[in-house]
């Protein structure tokens, strides 16, 4: 299972990565393993924004319902469209072509609270 | 709570890199390679399933056919070695439990019936118990002496038939031998039936699905003789899958203490038997002859989304019912589900909007079952 370390990570199994004021958001190798095959994920729209906590996406498998949560504050700027014909890149490559969203953050200071790969490893023990 | 059980499986399961997950307190492998890789497998090929988590009874003595008519809906007319499916009801005409029964002679009838989570530990033999009154018969629970496995897909007559010491091919759908299976540990003595919850059986010789009992001490040399076919190990989560393609009822969602056989459009499994009265028979008859103000319907889901069981079904604004069952069908394609809801909407063609969380999406009833192997004899 892969963490790479240029990503922060929120115990509830998100990643982002930063570009700017911009965070790409996805779930983590480890998520996508724990729901298996992924045939659904409702995104949010572009221009809804998100308190950081909330709930912000829902990524189905065949067997239960995830719950992407928001890693930061701010507002949906772009969703990753080719999921909804190919969900099972969240699969394939949870840190690429998998990706979420992507929000433009209105407390960049909220990156502090998140973890690096190595602290979100050891919480999965 | 009790530690949750484990089947005699459990340690292979583990081996065999199971994902374990706790199924009515019982802990059980979800899946193996992923549960859309095993449905089709098992679709395409065979696979192997651990229902040692049910549960199995034997009901023996003169008096075993009356009893059983005066508890079960279907119509227990069967031969020796023949198998039937069930509804066991309350006097509301909700269903104790869904089975099979298994009939040996008139004096000696095996059932198989769902697991139970310790909450309802022994539900059905204690119903069935507390139901002999003066009647001749015993009632022996087998459930934890012996293993269950499912080997069901299009391959299994090529796969089993082989180590088997009978021609298994004259074996006809809804009947059953005892048999053995040849193992390296030599020929292990095995109830095999030709009953399945995948739908892969087209009542030809060629394709068929099979059911095994055995005692559990033979449990993990019968399950590794199976694999070594090549039959894959299958966990619950492509169980599921497979069942609700062909519209299977699967207990605490399509049929339950408060839902009858016929609201679960099961009628066929409810007939009037001459001179015996069965427990609940009273609604459930009258339901079969008026209809019910409630019924349940396939959907497709029109919009892309998962229907997943307690969501509100709508018509115009109002609410109708609820999912029963929904998951992505892999051999169909589709997002489909089961649902119960007012009568006056079950037309094929009829649209209706499911909450899916603060959503509300378009779904259409659709003709049940949704995959079907077909019948050619």
């Amino acid at each position: 299972m892969e963490f790479p370390t240029d990503l922060k990570y929120a115990e509830t199994h998100e990643w982002v990565k930063v570009e700017g004021d911009i965070a790409i958001v996805g779930i983590t190798d480890h998520a996508q393993d724990q729901l298996g095959e992924i045939v659904f994920a409702e995104l949010p729209e572009v221009g809804d924004t998100f308190e950081k906590g909330e709930e912000m996406c829902s990524v189905e498998s065949s067997k239960a319902v995830g719950e992407a949560l928001a890693p930061v504050s701010g507002e949906i700027v772009e969703i990753n469209e080719a999921l909804e014909d190919e969900p099972e890149k969240i699969n394939a490559d949870p840190y690429g072509e998998g990706f979420l969203v992507k929000i433009k953050m209105s407390d960049p200071s909220e990156l502090d609270s998140l973890l690096d790969a190595e602290g979100y490893k050891a919480t999965l023990g | 709570m009790p530690e949750p059980r484990k089947t005699p499986l459990y340690d292979m399961h583990v081996k065999l890199g199971g994902r374990i997950v706790n199924f009515e307190d019982w802990l059980m492998p979800v899946q193996f390679e992923g549960v859309i890789v095993e449905h089709n497998w098992t679709r395409q090929h065979a696979g192997i399933f651990d229902i040692s988590h049910m549960t199995e009874f034997m009901v023996e003595g003169p008096d075993t056919i009356p009893l059983l008519k005066t508890l079960l809906t279907n119509s227990i007319g069967i031969g020796d070695f023949k198998a039937q499916y069930n509804h066991m009801c309350y006097p509301n005409g909700g269903v104790v439990d869904d089975l099979y029964i298994y009939r040996e002679s008139e004096e000696k009838v095996r059932i198989i019936a769902n697991a139970q989570p310790f909450e309802t530990e022994g539900k059905d033999f204690n119903w069935i118990r507390d139901h002999i009154g003066n009647l001749n018969v015993t009632i022996t629970d087998l459930s934890l002496e012996r293993a269950r496995f499912a080997f069901q897909g299009p391959e299994t007559m090529k796969l089993l038939n082989p180590i088997t010491t009978d021609d298994i091919t004259t074996i006809k759908r809804f009947n059953w031998i005892y048999t053995e299976v040849k193992t390296t540990k030599g020929n292990i003595p095995i109830f095999l039936s030709r009953t399945g919850y995948t739908g892969e059986d087209d009542f030809s010789p060629e394709l068929g699905s099979f059911e095994i009992s055995c005692d559990k001490k033979y449990a993990e040399i019968i399950f590794q003789t199976f694999l070594d076919t090549g039959a894959k190990p299958i966990g619950l989560g492509a169980r599921d899958s497979l069942r609700l393609e062909c519209c299977f009822a699967l207990y605490g969602h399509e049929i339950n203490e408060n839902i009858t056989p016929i609201e679960a459009n099961l009628s066929w499994v409810v007939k009037e038997k001459e001179g015996f009265q069965f427990i609940g028979q009273d609604v459930i008859l009258k339901q079969k002859k008026e209809g019910t103000s409630r019924i349940s319907v396939g959907l497709n889901l029109v919009n892309k989304g998962i229907l997943r069981h307690g969501y509100k079904v709508f018509k115009d604004g109002k609410e109708i019912g609820y999912i029963t069952s929904g998951t992505f069908a892999p051999t169909v394609g589709k997002s489909v589900g089961l649902a119960l809801i007012e009568s006056k909407f079950k037309e094929i063609g009829q649209e209706l909007d499911v909450q899916i969380r603060n959503k509300f999406k378009k779904a259409v009833v659709v003709k049940t079952p949704f995959y079907s192997r077909g019948r050619k004899i």
